[in-house]
């Protein structure tokens, strides 16, 4: 019952955006993805999503993705895209309802309702979403996709959430917000996967964590077995430091003194 | 631990009143049927004749014509045109993700004109099997196959990684209508003189030549394109938030935009086939509705049905009464009501990056 690609090769034209990467998310962990912009982050996301033509293997819950059925993948994992853009004026509680799967856990008239207190927006409930602000509008797609696999584990199968850059028009209130409502849900036995640009709070929220440079697995781990001042510096080819101030011991990142 | 509390607060809901709506469009569809037997060029009401059945009289020869033969047939025609367009108009806006997506403005509507004339003038050089096969239903289906073809090929130019670019969306109908536009042209060259007529009736954009052949032809297309519309509701709702995430939410999106497609050719179709080009009833009726009662298609789309026939029904009368005896061609009725309509929708919509 885990998250499992294996070889994972993706082409844009004659580019080979991912060499052969290879990724293994457990359920009840927060795994992210960090690496500096164009490492194949994203790309990574969507093959384990099915959103692009990839070679290698998918697994989620021990089904390989590429047979199932688009109704049979949205009942296990759901997806939160980096920007949405809505073509019709839906208020927000119609977007979160969009989300909910038939049969499924979340098929509860209140649930919508609840996935927005979650995200702190349920007086926003009747407003149109245009009319949002981009924080606001990102904190509505976590509600929309959290009513559509509202419960971490059903029947006994994982369900999963794959975030791509979740915290990226934030401000730092919501940010802590956002990965919190994301490690509880790994807390409860869900497993997730996100795409990560801040180190540090990746550092605080996340259980293991894969490096991605050139389209390539750097590094794959604990935060503090991967967040070395070696392996960070190389992967975004900047002078980082590491440090780990007690108490808490989590990894810090700083850039070094910029370049002379 | 979470950052911000919240109160729950009961929403009000739009579905209610969609489901309201569906009520009274129905009732106003009603309405709309009898002033359209009630008012016409003679001076048969349908108030007198319902008068005379109650009193267990006879219809007159000519009242039976005109009540059967004319009006009926008529407005069976207006109430399938106008579903028609309306419902292709709304499942096209919903697949291009766009308001103002219309079979009449992007060039569907020209491909299955072009379909229509094709079969009117090069009909008879079919084989004769292959005529007596298809009779009355080969305007019809090569309006549908014209239409088709013309839908496709305007999703293939203008969408790309499932998204529609208005500007290209409306030049390539520009380049589609003016192709189709020529082919027709020639079309009129080589045509003989009834073929001629045909064409020339056809091309008014009228109810005018409504029969009950007519009716029977476009009535089966429009009906299954209908029936279809109506599998494609949350499909749509999905579609608004873009094709990756609607794929996402678990809906087959190759094969709902397939059948969206293979919808609005077939509504398009037929209603081009026996009404010639009506314009502005498949952007006007969603829009209002979409104000009236939100953009969700499960309740937009049977709503579009009603409404779209409703209003072509009124419209077919306005046409009749205006300047009778004679009779104006609908199309330049619902022009007038709707070029407006349109126009305001396009300046509200002026300021945003997305038109």
């Amino acid at each position: 019952m885990s998250l499992i690609a294996e070889d994972i090769r993706v082409f844009y034209g004659r580019r080979e955006a991912l060499r052969g990467v290879s990724l293994r998310a457990e359920p009840g962990e927060f795994t992210a993805i960090v690496g500096p912009n164009g490492s194949g982050k994203s790309t990574l996301l969507g093959a384990l999503t099915a959103s692009l033509p990839y070679a290698g293997r998918v697994t989620l819950n021990g089904r390989e993705i590429d047979g199932l059925q688009p109704w049979e993948l949205s009942s296990e994992r759901a997806v939160l895209p980096q920007a949405s853009r809505l073509a019709f004026p839906f208020t927000v509680l119609e977007v979160v309802r969009l989300g909910v799967q038939a049969g499924t856990a979340g098929d509860r008239p209140e649930v919508p309702m609840q996935a927005l207190a979650r995200v702190g927006l349920a007086h926003y409930a009747e407003r149109t979403f245009q009319e949002l602000s981009g924080g606001e509008a990102q904190r509505v797609m976590l509600a929309r996709v959290l009513a559509q696999v509202w419960s971490p584990i059903e029947d006994g199968r994982p369900r999963w959430l794959l975030l791509d850059e979740p915290v990226s028009s934030l401000d730092i209130a919501h940010q802590l917000q956002v990965m919190e409502i994301a490690r509880d849900f790994a807390r409860a036995g869900g497993g997730v996967i996100a795409v990560m640009h801040d180190l540090n709070l990746t550092a605080m929220f996340a259980d293991r964590v894969a490096v991605l440079a050139e389209g390539q697995r750097l590094a794959f781990g604990t935060p503090r077995e991967v967040f070395s001042d070696g392996i960070l510096s190389r992967a975004y080819g900047c002078d980082l430091r590491v440090s780990a101030p007690p108490p808490v011991g989590t990894p810090y990142i700083l850039p070094h003194a910029a370049t002379a | 631990m979470a950052v911000i509390t919240d109160s729950f607060i009961p929403p009000r809901d739009r579905v209610a009143r969609a489901r309201a709506l569906h009520g009274l469009l129905a009732a106003a569809l009603l309405v709309a049927c009898a002033l359209s037997l009630q008012i016409g060029a003679t001076d048969v009401r349908l108030t007198t004749l319902l008068a005379k059945l109650a009193q267990g009289q006879d219809l007159s020869q000519m009242e039976r014509v005109v009540l059967f033969d004319i009006r009926l047939p008529r407005l069976a025609m207006g109430a399938l045109v106008g579903a028609a367009l309306a419902v292709s108009g709304a499942v096209m806006q919903g697949l291009f993700r766009n308001p103002l997506a219309d079979p009449g403005i992007v060039g569907v509507g020209a491909g299955a004109g072009l379909g229509a004339i094709l079969a009117i003038v090069l009909g008879g050089l079919l084989p004769l099997s292959l005529a007596g096969l298809v009779g009355p239903y080969l305007v019809p289906i090569a309006a549908f196959l014209g239409g088709w073809g013309g839908t496709l090929l305007l999703y293939k130019v203008a969408t790309r990684h499932g998204r529609t670019s208005v500007a290209t969306m409306l030049l390539a109908g520009i380049a589609l209508a003016a192709l189709a536009g020529a082919l027709s042209g020639v079309m009129v060259y080589i045509a003989d003189d009834n073929q001629l007529r045909d064409l020339t009736f056809w091309g008014l954009g009228s109810l005018a030549g409504a029969s009950w052949a007519k009716v029977l032809a476009a009535g089966p297309l429009v009906m299954l394109a209908l029936a279809a519309s109506l599998t494609l509701g949350r499909g749509l709702n999905g579609l608004a938030l873009g094709e990756a995430t609607a794929a996402h939410i678990g809906i087959d999106v190759q094969r709902m935009k397939s059948i969206a497609i293979l919808t609005v050719a077939g509504a398009t179709g037929a209603a081009v086939a026996v009404a010639g080009g009506i314009g502005f009833i498949g952007i006007v009726v969603p829009h209002l509705l979409r104000l009236a009662s939100g953009p969700d298609h499960r309740t937009l789309l049977p709503n579009a049905a009603l409404l779209g026939a409703t209003l072509l029904i009124l419209a077919d009368v306005i046409a009749r009464v205006v300047i009778a005896p004679a009779e104006l061609p609908i199309g330049i009725v619902t022009a007038v009501l709707g070029a407006p309509v349109f126009l305001w929708i396009l300046l509200k919509r002026r300021g945003m990056v997305d038109l």
